[in-house]
């Protein structure tokens, strides 16, 4: 086949682009790209755990019962939307990061960003932002829905912001790591059932930690998830069992190691270059 | 050189009588082995789900000893769990069992082999029925460990298990039969089968409900699955279990008649 005749404007070739100590423009172009992918999938990514979290506060409401206060002062529909919210923001930042590294990997895809002149830092990055954003765009949609039937108080709206933001790079973080690691669909599934789910599910979103007995509550306390918990439940209610500031250092220390992981294993090509 | 000659005798076509005995129990250990295949997947990570669950009530509920009908919260949900799990499980075994051999094409496997559409849908129905009876079993044993459990009415507990995973392994095939692509799958679990199991009185005792959704709590077809296992298991029920007997089986002829009609058809299956 002849190649069509270059129009008269492209006769010089095209140089190579030029581009500072990061490459913004590639940054942008990749998380557009998975911005585009998740909204192609909006209506299971958003109405899906909408759907799962209005039902968990259904049925914890139906099954506990209204007139208990886990904490003075806040009403059990009030204690557990902001634990829902999270839960949610955490599974789903960890689901969109594993599932988009896993599923270029296996389709091959991958080579499309080994290739791309971008640095580990960058793409590990932005994989984290974009996947931090897409769960925060399904948890403003729950939070909204769930402020038509809870009266949800806001206590301190950049808490609030700022445990969101934290909590979902921390788990896309850890989707990243699980999503290099996994080599089948059974390994991703296993890291969801067995390290996710737990971590995720047994954080104090569902009940109050400071309730249980003394001597197994730093069981709790370990779990990451436990303090952006108590963080976002803060932003929303003003009470806390730990104060913000601590939550919010151990989920930066996690965050920082986490995020090193993901980079090292990204830049060392583990699982993912020949 | 003829067939003779290499064979020995004529190879004529399998001589087989009103029903394919064997090629259902082929298609039947087909759909067995592909849930197997993956039993962490399949059997440990719903009840390692179901467990979780178990804990955040057990937890939530913080050792304030509230009772549902004269016996501890924990004792009522955990018939729930188990009946929610083997119907999930036997719902998703058949759904993804044919939504995912449509994409892949490889559904003419199962459409061009001599099998009779009620051939079809009891091979690949049981199938789903296996996988959530043993998830039941896994789950049931799995809490045992933590709930003190016996059973009640055996006889009960055995019809409303199999009937519960036969009516969601039908309903899986619909939904599969009628998806052509996996997010139309997903929608279905999301928005019908997930609400309906999750609202149907797993979690509480729909006393608790207002007077009105009492009554449309009545019309989810999944409650009399759950309402007739628990009774099995602990001799409590919110509704008549007769009454759950009869709207059981009546539902599944109806759904095994539709799944019937698909197959016979060839809805979304054949071009």
């Amino acid at each position: 086949m002849i190649d069509p005749p270059i129009p008269a404007l492209h006769l010089t070739a095209p140089r190579a682009r030029k581009f500072g100590p990061v490459n913004w423009r590639g940054m942008w172009s990749l998380y557009r790209r998975e911005q585009l992918r998740f909204l192609r999938y909006a209506g299971e990514s958003v109405a899906g755990p909408a759907m799962t979290s209005l039902m968990f506060l259904a049925i914890f409401q139906l099954a506990l019962g209204g007139d208990r206060e886990p904490m003075p002062g806040v009403s059990l529909a009030q204690f557990l939307a902001p634990g829902i919210v999270m839960f949610s923001l955490t599974h789903s930042a960890f689901e969109a990061a594993a599932v988009v590294i896993f599923h270029d990997k296996i389709e091959g895809m991958i080579g499309d960003i080994l290739g791309a002149p971008m640095t580990a830092l960058e793409v590990v990055g932005t994989f984290a932002l974009s996947a931090a954003s897409n769960a925060m765009i399904t948890a403003t949609v729950i939070v909204a829905i769930m402020a038509v039937f809870v009266d949800l108080p806001l206590h301190a709206p950049f808490a609030v912001a700022g445990f969101a933001f934290a909590a979902t790079l921390l788990f896309a973080f850890l989707g990243i790591i699980v999503g290099i690691c996994a080599e089948r669909w059974d390994h991703f599934s296993a890291a969801e059932t067995f390290l996710v789910f737990p971590i995720a599910l047994l954080s104090g979103a569902f009940f109050a930690v400071a309730k249980l007995p003394a001597d197994v509550q730093w069981l709790f306390k370990a779990n990451p998830a436990f303090h952006a918990v108590e963080g976002f439940r803060y932003g929303f209610t003003g009470q806390a069992q730990e104060s913000p500031a601590l939550a919010a250092g151990i989920l930066l220390a996690m965050i920082a190691v986490l995020g090193g992981v993901a980079w090292r294993l990204f830049a060392k090509g583990y699982k993912l270059k020949p | 050189m003829d067939a003779h000659s290499i064979f020995g005798r004529q190879r004529g076509p399998r001589a087989m009588g009103a029903v394919n005995w064997r090629g259902l129990w082929t298609l039947y250990l087909k759909e067995v082995r592909r849930f197997l295949n993956v039993f962490t997947q399949t059997l440990v990570a719903p009840m390692v789900t179901t467990l979780l669950f178990l804990a955040i009530f057990a937890l939530a509920l913080g050792g304030a000893g509230r009772e549902v009908a004269g016996m501890p919260y924990i004792q009522f949900l955990a018939p729930g769990l188990i009946m929610m799990t083997m119907m999930q499980n036997a719902f998703a075994n058949t759904s993804s069992s044919i939504v995912i051999a449509k994409v892949q094409g490889n559904i003419v496997d199962v459409l061009m082999p001599p099998l009779s559409a009620g051939e079809l849908t009891l091979g690949i129905a049981a199938g789903g029925v296996t996988r959530g009876l043993m998830v039941g079993c896994v789950a049931g044993v799995a809490m045992s460990v933590f709930v003190p459990m016996r059973i009640y009415d055996p006889l009960s507990l055995i019809y409303f298990a199999v009937n519960g995973a036969l009516m969601l392994s039908l309903l899986g095939l619909i939904g599969g039969i009628w998806a052509e692509k996996f997010d139309q799958m997903a929608a279905v679990t999301n928005f019908i089968i997930t609400p309906l199991s999750f609202l149907s009185g797993t979690f509480y005792s729909i006393e608790r409900l207002p007077a009105d959704w009492q009554f449309i709590a009545h019309f989810n077809p999944f409650f009399y699955l759950i309402d007739g296992f628990r009774y099995g298991l602990i001799g409590r029920a919110d509704g008549s279990p007769l009454v759950g007997y009869a709207v059981v089986l009546g539902i599944n002829i109806a759904l095994g008649a539709l799944v019937h009609r698909m197959f016979a058809t060839g809805y979304r299956l054949k071009a």
